[in-house]
């Protein structure tokens, strides 16, 4: 393992940082247990949360986008597994991305600025409840994660309900939605790099919806609209409005405006999943 | 005519600036002995300072200087009207970016270390965060929170308002907009080995800014020299000092070069805003639609220290009276009041486009009382070019405002905009007028100077004191000199912002580019003299043969002496002319008011309004310019589009709201200002009828663009709604709910 001092920073010229660079996934786990220090990634939530707060930790555990299954996209009969250290850039030109999950290659532009997704990774947006947060939300993706305890795969859900903070996020699994509609929007402060104020999913599976939004409010499936939604024959009909605004509110989102967007963009988007558009 | 944009038009500093390889002042690490200094903020909005403690600061490895109010040599105050603001507070904080104490050290790292152990005792007093409620509250200066209240009055108002048939009355309210310049506040201050300091600094008068430091360096004006190098965006942020004061008695103290340079959240918290203004604006016209009375009431909160408070109330109460239309009657009145609330002073349109945003927007509410056209509305109340300005005073245009107003009118934006097929957005069309003044205004000392001059090496050399930061302003005269002298660009060196050259006064006020043109037209005749005179001499030939052209001297159209050599062997020292002019006001015995040479721009914008989020994107904004004669095209485009832009972030997203005296946003991640992706397309029209003969042909533009925009958004997004929005920036939600509630009385 090499583990040299970092020296100050020319650009930065914050205090000096120790990075850690481990030789293996199993040691980034030993490492960041043993130093109760955080993973870094791209780093672009790391920074620029550090220049925030003028507090920065004393080290910090590099990983590797080298280690095995860390990055890249590949497909198998599990579905579409993703790397977790594959930057938002190369997720959104990968020829795989545009065959499982068409509307998501675009959608990416709304994500961060150019140098942003260049640097910023997938797994890291997963972990902080980014953008593509609440569509691996709605897709059910399943995630591979290794700790002191070894491997293991579990729903994101769970995951992010139940996690440690040595836990390493190797990569996730999307199901094979190849076939399923998939509608999704971003309402931020303008048209592009902004802060999320909402990103919002819609999935028809071909048997049910799924919905799901992360941002101001939180990571949240919309578990009552889903149902109220599924019950119903016709999937652009129903006034799933005051349901998705009862949700939201119950679940931290505040802005009676914002829910009201909510509301209405769900609608948009059932109509788009419903018409396969 | 329109202006577009040529293939290579930009120069080549536009695209360094835009790569980040352009050299500012807060690039020069490499200077022998250099120090980084850092600055102790205040931690509260409003405080009593019981106790300073720098002991342990100065034991801190690598630092040099730790001083405080104590150690500030001369005057421990600065502000370019009144001077109210400490370089380092004594016994009170009165915003949180309040200066306290600065370390020079031999890293930044170094001296934020040390700022970090500089013990600090504070007796927390009670915030003044309301502009409302400040004059009920214990004064942050001498006896009242109320820093100043002018009124201008025209006629009998309440009269005037009896015989209308039509009166709107409104609430306005524009937000605290920061700058956002690229590069923040920095420079490095370097002692001269002789007891006085060099300043090179992103500034906007290195001549105003020079005497300011010597007051507070206590040195002699001529001990202090200020470098105003080129910078990456000011616009009015950086006309108060910034840096420089606590740079200086660093330098001095340590005998070493000092190098300050604020990060983005040094720069949010501390750096100056513009004002936030909150304005009931009442007006009335008759049937036929003829403005007869108006009457506004405005308070605009300058936060902690004057700055320049004052003139902007002036220049929005200017505004305010609708300088573009013909008033019978009108009461024109505002406060300025202090606050915790930060600092607000100088920014692009000085508060004059605050009052145009209310001001338009009072037209089209009485154009839709009226059922009238809003454009049919304003041509009839528009001024002609031959009326006097709205308080009086001698005005020159550079085209008559019906003209502006037709080719508005005339606008390919008016066609209906393509609907997408789910009617999800909403479009619609709009616009609004401004005027702006030229120059300082209202009686206040405004001159301008600029030299020319051989250099030893044969180059044309002209000097101004205006700062660069970002209008090319060396492109400008370059092209002047070049058509004046027929010679080529490769022949001139402009120099900028040295306070030892010509002092020109500040780079503000869109007052630059008037005063080149107007020393450049006394200076360039004459040096020509001078330099065909030598000429003949060297040459034998006669005077009147010679003429200057591209590289040197020319007689029957053959170069019979280049410059160089007229600099070899004549005396080129001989050639230097200099001369300051008073900027252009009314003729002799109009009153000094308002300002004599104006502007006018005519924006129309489309929006679509999203009819599910609120959100708004404005897809075009078209300007019709009548600001005289154009010198350097991309100058002209990029003042009027880039201004422009900045009034789109004022409109739709940017605003610094505090609580409890501290600002909320503390970086450009939360502080939401327009992108790429944001800006619409744009086209910038000239209406230039300016005689050949006229006096003045060259007006600034620096401000122009913005006048408009946020008004002609407005009236768009109501073409699109029905909806108006009189409170900035617009509220996405709150349009969400004005449409949901349409939507429910309709179904």
């Amino acid at each position: 393992m090499s583990d040299p001092l970092s020296e100050l920073n020319p650009v930065t010229e914050r205090r000096a940082i120790r990075v850690l660079r481990p030789d293996s996934p199993s040691e980034a786990v030993s490492l960041a247990r043993r130093f109760k220090v955080p993973y870094m990634a791209g780093g672009t939530w790391l920074q620029p949360t550090h220049e925030r707060d003028q507090c920065w930790p004393e080290k910090l555990v590099a990983l590797n986008a080298a280690w095995p299954a860390f990055r890249g996209l590949e497909d198998d009969s599990r579905g579409l597994t993703v790397g977790a250290l594959t930057s938002l850039s190369e997720m959104a030109r990968h020829p795989l991305v545009r065959e499982y999950l068409p509307p998501l290659a675009l959608f990416l532009n709304r994500v961060a600025g150019p140098g942003v997704r260049a640097l910023g990774t997938v797994g890291g947006n997963l972990a902080v409840g980014g953008d593509l947060s609440a569509l691996a939300m709605a897709l059910d993706v399943r995630v591979d994660v290794l700790n002191r305890t070894g491997e293991r795969t579990l729903p994101l859900s769970r995951w992010l309900r139940e996690r440690a903070s040595d836990d390493l996020l190797r990569g996730f699994t999307i199901p094979d939605c190849r076939g399923w509609r998939i509608s999704l929007e971003k309402l931020g402060y303008r048209e592009r790099f902004s802060p999320t104020r909402a990103t919002l999913v819609c999935v028809h599976d071909g048997d049910r919806v799924r919905l799901a939004v992360c941002g101001e409010g939180g990571l949240l499936r919309l578990v009552a609209p889903e149902t109220f939604v599924n019950d119903r024959a016709d999937l652009a009909s129903g006034d799933v409005g005051a349901v998705i605004d009862r949700e939201l509110a119950a679940h931290g989102w505040q802005d009676a405006h914002l829910r009201m967007a909510l509301r209405r963009m769900t609608t948009g988007l059932l109509s788009e999943v419903a018409l396969g558009t | 005519m329109e202006l577009k944009p040529q293939p290579g038009m930009a120069e080549t500093s536009v695209l360094e600036r835009i790569e980040g390889r352009f050299g500012y002042a807060t690039d020069q690490q490499h200077l022998p002995g250099l120090l980084h200094g850092a600055i102790l903020r205040s931690r509260h909005a409003h405080a009593r300072l019981l106790r300073v403690d720098t002991s342990r600061a100065r034991l801190m490895s690598g630092v040099r200087a730790v001083v405080t109010a104590a150690d500030v040599p001369g005057l421990n105050r600065l502000g370019i009207v009144v001077r109210d603001q400490p370089v380092l507070c004594e016994d009170r904080v009165r915003y949180e970016g309040d200066a306290i104490a600065a370390v020079a050290a031999d890293t930044v790292e170094q001296a934020r270390a040390a700022l970090e152990v500089i013990d600090v005792d504070y007796a927390p007093l009670a915030v003044v965060d309301q502009a409302e409620t400040a004059e009920q509250m214990s004064p942050l200066h001498g006896e009242s929170n109320l820093l100043a209240r002018e009124a201008f009055e025209r006629g009998d108002t309440d009269a005037a308002f009896a015989r209308c048939a039509v009166i709107v009355e409104h609430h306005y309210q524009t937000p605290r907009q920061m700058h956002a310049f690229m590069e923040t506040e920095g420079g490095v201050a370097i002692p001269d080995n002789n007891g006085g300091v060099i300043f090179r600094v992103g500034c906007q008068s290195g001549h105003r800014d020079a005497e300011q430091l010597a007051d507070i360096l206590g040195l002699k004006p001529s001990q202090v020299t200020v470098e105003a190098t080129p910078t990456g965006g000011a616009f009015g942020g950086k006309d108060e000092l910034t840096i420089q004061p606590a740079a200086g008695i660093l330098a001095l103290q340590t005998g070493s070069p000092v190098l300050i340079h604020l990060d983005r959240f040094e720069s949010c918290r501390t750096g100056i805003k513009r004002h936030p203004v909150s304005m009931i604006m009442t007006t009335g016209c008759d049937r036929q639609g003829r403005i007869l009375a108006h009457r506004v009431d405005a308070l605009l909160d300058t936060g902690a220290y004057a700055s320049l408070g004052p003139a902007v109330l002036e220049n929005f109460l200017d505004h305010a009276t609708a300088p573009l239309y013909r008033i019978e009657a009108y009461s024109v009145s505002g406060r300025l009041v202090y606050t915790n609330n930060g600092v607000s002073g100088a920014f692009r349109g000085f508060g004059g486009n605050q009052a145009t945003f209310a001001v338009e927007s009072q037209l089209d509410a009485l154009a839709e009382k009226l059922a009238m056209c809003p454009l049919a509305l304003r041509r009839i109340n528009l001024r002609t070019v031959d009326e006097p300005g709205s308080r009086g005073q001698v005005v020159r245009w550079s085209a008559p405002p019906t003209d502006v107003l037709a080719e508005a009118g005339a606008s390919p934006l008016w066609a209906p905009a393509v609907s997408d097929a789910r009617r999800r957005w909403l479009t619609g069309t709009g616009m609004a007028m401004g005027a702006q003044g030229n120059g300082l205004g209202d009686g206040l000392p405004d001159r301008g100077g600029g030299r020319v001059s051989l250099s030893a090496e044969g180059r044309i050399r002209l000097e101004f004191g205006f700062s660069d930061y970002g209008q090319n302003l060396a492109e400008a005269i370059t092209c002047l000199v070049c058509e004046t002298l027929g010679c080529v660009a490769g022949d001139i060196d402009v120099v900028l912002g040295n306070s030892r050259g010509p002092d020109s006064g500040p780079t503000s006020a869109s007052r630059s580019s008037v005063l080149i043109h107007g020393v450049l037209a006394d200076i360039l005749p004459r040096w020509k003299d001078r330099v065909r005179d030598q000429a003949a001499v060297l040459t034998g030939l006669p005077c009147d043969q010679l003429y200057s052209g591209p590289g040197g001297l020319f007689a029957g159209g053959r170069q019979v002496l280049s410059y160089r050599e007229l600099a070899e062997k004549g005396q080129p020292e001989q050639t230097r002319v200099d001369a300051s002019q008073a900027f252009p006001v009314a003729p002799e015995g109009n009153q000094l008011v308002g300002r004599y040479l104006q502007l006018q721009i005519a924006t129309v914008a489309r929006v679509a309004v999203d009819r599910l989020t609120g959100r708004v994107r404005v897809t075009d904004l078209h300007h019709i310019t009548a600001a005289g004669r154009v010198i350097y095209p991309p100058g002209y485009l990029g003042q009027i589009e880039g201004a422009a832009i900045m009034g789109l972030g004022m409109a739709l997203s940017e605003d610094m709201p505090t609580r409890q005296g501290r600002y909320l946003a503390d970086n450009l991640d939360q502080y939401i200002i327009p992108t790429l992706q944001d800006v619409p397309d744009q086209r910038v029209d000239v209406l230039d009828n300016t005689p050949t003969t006229d006096r003045f042909p060259v007006r600034g533009v620096g401000e122009l663009g913005i006048e408009a925009v946020a008004p002609a958004i407005c009236s768009a997004i109501e073409a699109a709604t029905g909806i108006r929005v009189r409170h900035l920036p617009v509220d996405a939600g709150y349009l969400l709910a004005e449409l949901c509630a349409q939507e429910e009385t309709c179904s």
